[in-house]
């Protein structure tokens, strides 16, 4: 059993990890103290104090900030438990359920906290409900929603007798369909599968990054919900491409629903053949397994996840080497992000050509994209690439309340705001990067008229700060510098030092070992351009620090990124 | 990539054969395939400036300072990014200069102006210069905002992160607002030193590092071995002698002496750095050497200042007539007879000093010359005795076993070798026919398997386990343990088997039973190298895994899947210590073992062979320069006509013929009144001997006694002459360390008072005694031992150099000796190895229902033998201060008692009362107590039964009881 499960283990025996068990762990497994200390510090999932009855998680981020969230709702909700002694409620990052926001979870059960008082009464009736997205046809999956019919795509492979060339032609064909990973970075799928697949080490892996922790961002969620066979279509897929028999999914901690839904399907497939040893009689063995994330937006950052998976503590490696040369264990691992995974299935099934048609304004595909903040219907929708940020909104019941658009986050916390003028943009990777900012998480974070935008500039600069991990001396320290400037200036309308911001973004952009540390100041920047007068010493028309240094929209300065 | 062992930490392991080409700043560099840009622009002399990389560490590439230009769309860290073909790099443009000093800038605005400064620490404080490299304001930016002044101001950031200091170490001080968490110290604590304590606590800005679980560094299980402080590059680790003991002179225009360790018998090369003013050692460093590559333990960093200790002795001393008859006086040392007893501590100066008179040394010389005549003419020869010390050197050793047998005319000879390995250079001498180690320890690196069994590796030889440990976390060496207790190093192990105490013997008949029941044994070499083997082989046939099973406590299966293990492997290297040799069946246990190592023919190739781990700093020379009783230098018999023709030539006078006595055997002479005279260079047998009580009236006994030490210690109690000798830094000698390597300790110090160097003192006895002795320097007594001893053969004070050399050494002038011995033969009249096989035999007082406990004795880490050096160095002290018995909480607790209460501990000789603490590394039924502590002296329990062999003392086992202190015995 990994350190990890371990610690997860011992945890869930005595309800948390005292110091008095963790030396008897250390004992009995001769691992050292500091391994336990380093992992339990890093990990939210850890708690070192006994958790009380009830929990409540108040999400502080992005889009619940915007709906009203954070410190004020944490009191709000206090005052409404009133005296209840068995009650605690704390603030915590981003949830993942973006569109329940502002958005809580009770003893690991997320819930809309719009009422505090309601929410106080609905949960001393007992547990709440599970909120689950309502189904509905996914236009990439080729079964129709029947699962039944589900890896046919992976058997036609198999299938074939000479299965170099079908392997070939697998990665000719996503590459011809221009799929690029939709976890932020937008690298070209075949491309990652032809460089693994060339890797001769072995074992190799296939990780699934099911991690998305970025405010903004939940479409990962709805798909492990509803698409579970996709996803593990896509890995056996890739396993059997690149040469893996092990998969893992790397699956956040608060995605209980997803892991549900995955788990069932695990078993499915393993009763039925799909996965094992020697499938179909083909020779070819895969399996794959569920790690749960002890937690921590950085584990998404596709090298940070390998440290976790590897028992450390999930900071980010130097890079090259990349995870197709030596990921986990040091071995080539092919990591793709659920969403990639999931549309592998129908860009084989119908052809890339079918799939590039399914495209609008000339764009190629389609797209899931979580929509959040200020609009009626927030929630996952699928669209077609070139869909434009407008008509997002529109089916997403436009803005909330009627209010005009004052701007959008296209591609969740980590990428440049863009004004409402912006909203003719086509959703797509060039587009999104030529405007401005980029596709990043597919996360449509909508703000509307009335929003202050330095509190919310400096809400997202203390998400980053907040979840970096301290490895690098750029963002450990830079982000802390740009966030206590920003809180200052919160506070008493310190003018912000333009200079020494463009020096911090410089060498945050620059010197960072990760994605993480290159998008810091994002939010910042963007708004600084946009909105100018709203950010003291920086309206006098010179614009906010360095002016954009990473908005390239390439995806390599997303947090969730990576680029093998 | 594993750390500092393999050379440059950037070059990956067995990537050396190809090579790559790159330019450097236009430079065209060739490398090997592997080498980081950071390494090869090393190598091409271009220094690129970085905080986070140490080239003894793997790198980490986390201060981002190393940044370069390969004209890729994003800067990349030098230090971890591997050269490449075709690479051009940039190493300092404006760009990445402009980033540095702003990556400068930012750690310096949470930076305290107060902390560290290349003055308080080891090594050099690389933030502060690189700060001046680039300009950074240092000082002189007083800043309001920031707690009390404490933090340099950079504009427009905003300052300080609020981190503590935690002063919790007697010997290092951490301020973590000053921690750049480069991650040097814990790649040294778990890479270098392998210690794994250091680790990051926290996330983001509020990481730290921490000890353990964020303990306290001085609460944790950090054994001090200050890696990580030299290893800083900040002012975040800073030496606590340096902060509160500043030099008279800057660091810089500090003396160097470049010497060795005095401590345990690994020998590690070290510079010690002298304020020449306050004629003070201010601080200790590792030097580069084969033995330890830089690193050092506690004792050698840290222990030094016992030297510059008051209680020194610096006049000669006289037994005043009213301090007869003879007695302890010391009223605590007088055991459990109910009289008042002090709280703890050494010697009490106050009382013992008024019972002796300075004197000349003229006057005290004569004494001893007197006396010493009048007991040989009264009583022969054989009257007389003398115990040498294995902390003194070779020279010393040499001159003091030549003054005993050529002036006193005697082999009664003998030092506390006697105490720790006399079993097994006894069978290593009964079976291959030479008593030092047959490879160096550093070579597990090339071992597949090593063995581990009775040494507790990590507290007395803790450098030589900085090397296993390395080698098993390289993922090269399997490792077995095989002790009593979970000791540390058995954390490191792949099997670890944590036998009863005294098992030895069956425990490793049994794995020659299943490696010769399944056909792991070598049998070319048994044939062509060995003999006895068909007696071996009958014996170990009634030793089935189940059979040692029952004896031993360890499951049948465990006992195959370690020899298994064993016998599987290519190259299997074994080390011991006096958990194998401290018992009456100790050179059983070593034969056994040699047994082992002989018919799986891992003996005389890179990564096998036999290591006893010598205790003291000269266990190996002191033996190796004679004094043993029944052998000259370098082992040659005393019983030989034709050798002793040879010493007789050599010294100019007739020699006894009749082997000596032993350590225990002449404290039982001095009883019987058959030993009368006796002269100690160096050692302290009222502690280091067993059965304590019995000593006492030994040493009572003795008519006259001359005690040559550096405190006044327990034994001198008894002396009616005591002469005042320089300490280990006060003097020229050479060492030979556990490996055989021959290194030269160099005078750093000059003695205190009268103080005389021992080699002198010797002469000067030898001359009142009616044998004059005359040398000019150590190194020409040097020069006579070689020229008796052909071990030593060729070896010099010049060509030993810096790192010493191992004999035998066949081109001292050019090779470093020879590492590997016996690849083609044994030096025994066939040139075979011979099997003796033992049967198990129990030990001599076995646990009752009376006396349930089995009581193991040894050491602490931070201490040395009798503690008279160690309890007076500041740090040690302040580390370990008290004795404590271990035991297991399981057992503490039936005895109604719980860690941390005062315990009295029995057995059928005495009786010690000290403090309980509870340990899970204890066997259920055993207790612990090291034996440095006379407050608490664990020898006043031990059994002073020997081995018929080696005549070792069973210190490892005697039955004793345990009960709350102050309840009465029952």
């Amino acid at each position: 059993m990994s350190l990890i499960h371990e610690l997860e283990a011992l945890q869930e025996e005595r309800g948390h990890l005292d110091a008095a068990s963790l030396r008897d762990l250390a004992h009995r497994l001769a691992v050292p103290l500091y391994r336990l200390q380093e992992l339990v510090s890093f990990y939210p999932h850890f708690r070192t104090e006994p958790p009380a009855a009830l929990e409540v998680h108040v999400c502080r981020d992005m889009s619940c900030h915007v709906s009203g969230g954070a410190a004020g709702l944490r009191e709000r909700l206090e005052a409404a438990f009133g005296d209840r002694k068995d009650v605690r409620v704390r603030e915590t990052s981003c949830l993942g359920v973006c569109e329940l926001a502002p958005a809580v979870r009770v003893n690991g059960t997320p819930a809309r906290a719009t009422d505090p008082a309601a929410l106080a009464a609905a949960v001393a009736d007992g547990p709440l409900p599970h909120p689950r997205a309502a189904p509905r046809a996914w236009q990439a999956d080729p079964y129709g929603g029947d699962r039944d019919g589900a890896y046919h795509t992976f058997r036609e492979v198999l299938a074939r007798p000479d299965r170099e060339a079908a392997l070939d032609d697998v990665i000719a064909e996503l590459e011809a369909s221009g799929l690029r990973g939709m976890g932020g970075a937008g690298f070209p799928t075949g491309l990652k599968w032809k460089l693994v697949r060339a890797e001769r080490a072995a074992p190799k892996y296939v990780v699934c990054n099911a991690d998305e922790s970025e405010p903004g961002t939940f479409k990962d969620r709805v798909i492990l919900e509803q698409l579970p066979y996709l996803v593990l279509e896509g890995m056996m897929l890739g396993g059997l491409v690149v040469g893996a028999e092990r998969g893992i999914v790397y699956l956040r901690h608060e995605y209980g629903a997803a892991r549900e839904a995955l788990t069932a399907e695990l078993a499915r497939a393993r009763d039925t053949g799909w996965l094992g040893e020697d499938i179909l009689g083909s020779g070819f063995s895969f399996d794959v397994e569920i790690f749960v994330s002890p937690g921590g937006y950085i584990l998404g950052e596709e090298t940070a996840l390998l440290e976790a998976l590897e028992d450390r503590r999930g900071e980010p490696r130097n890079k090259p080497p990349f995870p197709g040369q030596k990921g986990l264990h040091g071995r080539p691992t092919l990591i793709n992000n659920v969403e990639t995974f999931a549309w592998v299935p129908g860009v084989l099934a119908g052809g890339a050509d079918a799939w590039k048609a399914r495209g609008v304004n000339g764009c190629a595909g389609l797209k899931a994209m979580a929509v959040s903040g200020h609009v009626e219907r927030p929630g996952v929708y699928e669209i077609p690439l070139g869909t434009t940020v407008a008509e997002l909104i529109d089916m997403a019941g436009g803005v909330k309340d009627g209010r005009p658009l004052k701007g959008f986050a296209p591609g969740g916390a980590s990428s440049h705001f863009l004004p409402a003028a912006k909203a003719d943009t086509p959703i797509d990777f060039g587009a999104l990067a030529d405007a401005g900012s980029m596709m990043g998480s597919g996360a449509l974070v909508v703000v509307a008229e009335g929003t202050d935008m330095l509190p919310l500039a400096a809400n997202v600069v203390r998400f980053f700060r907040d979840e970096s991990c301290g490895k690098c001396v750029p963002c450990r320290d830079g982000s802390q510098k740009a966030a206590a400037m920003l809180e200052r200036a919160m506070a008493d309308g310190t003018p912000l030092d333009a200079a020494a911001l463009e020096k911090l973004e410089e060498l945050l952009v620059e010197t960072s070992i990760c994605g993480l540390g290159y998008v810091v100041l994002n939010p910042l920047v963007s708004a600084a351009r946009h909105w100018p007068d709203e950010f003291p010493g920086l309206g006098d028309g010179r614009g906010g620090g360095g002016g954009g240094r990473n908005g390239t929209g390439d995806g390599s300065g997303n947090g969730k990124g990576g680029a093998a | 990539m594993s750390g500092g062992r393999n050379g440059p930490a950037g070059v990956a392991a067995g990537a050396a054969a190809e090579t790559v080409r790159l330019t450097i700043d236009g430079t065209p560099v060739e490398v090997p395939a592997g080498t980081t840009i950071w390494e090869a622009a090393r190598a091409a002399g271009i220094e690129i400036p970085v905080l986070c990389h140490d080239p003894r560490l793997p790198p980490a590439g986390v201060c981002r300072v190393c940044l370069v230009d390969v004209g890729e769309k994003r800067l990349t860290a030098s230090c971890v990014r591997e050269a490449a073909d075709g690479m051009e790099v940039a190493t300092a443009g404006e760009k990445v200069e402009r980033l540095r000093k702003g990556l400068v800038e930012l750690l310096l605005s949470d930076y305290p102006v107060d902390a560290g400064g290349t003055e308080r620490k080891t090594e050099t404080d690389e933030l502060r210069a690189l700060a001046e490299r680039y300009g950074v304001a240092w000082a002189g930016h007083g800043n309001g905002a920031a707690p009390a002044g404490r933090t340099v101001a950079v504009a427009g950031i905003p300052a300080g992160n609020g981190r503590p200091i935690d002063a919790s170490s007697p010997v290092i001080r951490v301020d973590h607002q000053a921690c750049i968490l480069c991650d040097r110290c814990i790649r040294a604590c778990d890479d270098v030193q392998v210690n794994n304590v250091i680790g990051r606590t926290g996330k983001g800005y509020a990481t730290r590092i921490a000890f353990d679980l964020d303990d306290p560094m001085g609460a944790s299980t950090c054994v001090a071995c200050g890696e990580c402080e030299k290893a800083c590059p900040t002012g975040a680790l800073t030496l606590v002698e340096l902060v509160e003991r500043p030099p008279s002179a800057p660091k810089a225009e500090l003396a160097r002496v470049d010497s060795v360790c005095p401590y345990c018998g690994v020998g590690c090369a070290i510079s010690y750095y002298v304020d020449e003013a306050k004629n003070r050692i201010v601080y200790a460093d590792g030097r580069e050497s084969p033995v330890n590559h830089e690193r050092l333990c506690v004792k050698g960093r840290y222990g030094f200042d016992y030297t510059a200790h008051p209680q020194r002795l610096t006049r000669p001393l006289i037994r005043r007539e009213e301090a007869y008859p003879k007695g302890p006086l010391s009223s605590e040392t007088a055991s459990s007879n109910g009289r008042r007893r002090k709280p703890g501590g050494l010697v009490d100066y106050d009382e013992v000093l008024p019972h002796f008179r300075e004197a000349s040394w003229e006057e005290a010389l004569e004494l001893v010359g007197r006396r010493l005549r009048e007991i040989r003419e009264e009583h022969g020869p054989s009257a007389l005795a003398g115990f040498g010390s294995a902390k003194c050197s070779n020279e010393e050793a040499y001159l003091f076993q030549k003054l005993i047998r050529a002036g006193f005319g005697t082999n009664n000879v003998d030092h506390c070798t006697r105490l720790c390995h006399a079993s097994s250079v006894a069978a290593l001498l009964e079976t291959i026919g030479s008593g030092a180690v047959t490879n160096v320890f550093a070579d597990v690196e090339n071992a597949d398997v090593a063995l581990i069994t009775g040494s507790n590796t990590t507290a007395n030889h803790p450098v030589a386990a900085t090397f296993i440990k390395q080698a098993v976390k390289s993922g090269r060496t399997k490792l077995i343990v095989v002790e009593p207790r979970r000791i540390e190093i058995a954390d490191h192990a792949e099997v670890f088997l944590q036998i009863r105490p005294g098992t030895d013997v069956a425990m490793y008949n049994s794995w020659m039973h299943v490696l010769v029941n399944e056909g792991l044994i070598d049998e070319a070499y048994i044939r062509e190298r060995t003999e006895g083997f068909e007696a071996l082989k009958d014996l170990v046939a009634d030793y089935p895994p189940e059979v040692a099973a029952e004896i031993c406590g360890v499951e049948a299966d465990e006992i195959r899947r370690a020899a298994r293990l064993f016998g599987s492997a290519g190259a299997a290297i074994v080390f011991w210590g006096m958990g194998i040799s401290q018992h009456t069946t100790g050179t059983d246990n070593a034969r056994c073992l040699i047994s082992l190592m002989l018919m799986t023919g891992n003996v005389g190739r890179p990564g096998t062979g036999l290591h006893p781990l010598r205790g003291q700093n000269n266990v190996q020379g002191a033996s190796d320069a004679g004094l043993i009783p029944m052998v000259y230098p370098d082992y040659q018999s005393v019983a030989d006509p034709e050798i002793r023709a040879k010493f007789e030539a050599a010294w100019g006078t007739e020699l006894d013929a009749t082997p000596g006595l032993t350590v225990v055997e002449i404290m039982r002479g001095a009883l019987a009144g058959e030993i009368r005279g006796m002269y100690m260079m160096g050692e302290n047998p009222f502690l280091s001997d067993p059965n304590t009580n019995k000593v006492r009236k030994a040493l009572a006994a003795l008519e006259f006694l001359v005690v040559q030490d550096i405190f006044l210690t327990e034994t001198a109690e008894f002396a009616d002459v005591i002469l005042p000798a320089t300490s280990f830094f006060e003097k020229d000698g050479t060492y030979t360390n556990t490996d055989r390597r021959v290194q030269v300790g160099r005078k750093v110090l000059d003695p205190p008072g009268e103080a005389r160097e021992d080699w002198r003192i010797v002469c000067d006895v030898a001359a009142t005694c009616g044998y004059p002795m005359s040398y000019g320097s150590a190194s020409e007594v040097f020069d006579e031992f070689t020229s008796l001893a052909p071990s030593y053969a060729g070896l010099t004070y010049e060509n030993l150099g810096l790192t010493g050399k191992l004999w035998p050494c066949p081109d001292p002038e050019a090779g470093d000796g020879i590492q590997v011995l016996f690849g083609d033969g044994f030096p025994t009249p066939n040139g075979r190895g011979k099997f003796v096989p033992r049967p198990f035999e129990p030990a001599k007082e076995l646990p009752d229902a009376e006396y349930p406990f089995v009581l193991n004795t040894g050491r602490l880490l931070q201490h040395w033998h009798t503690g008279t050096m160690t309890r007076r160095a500041r740090a040690l002290h302040a580390i370990a201060p008290a004795p404590e018995v271990e035991m297991h909480p399981d057992d503490l607790s039936a005895l109604g008692m719980a860690d941390g209460d005062r315990a009295t501990v029995a057995s059928r000789r005495g009786e010690i009362t000290l403090t309980a603490r509870a340990s899970r590394r204890m066997t259920p039924g055993t207790v612990f107590i090291p034996f440095h502590f006379r407050e608490a002296a664990a020898n006043v329990l031990t059994i002073d039964e020997l081995d018929p062999h080696g005549k070792i003392p069973e210190f490892k086992f005697c039955a004793v009881r345990v009960r709350p202190a102050g309840d009465q015995a029952t």
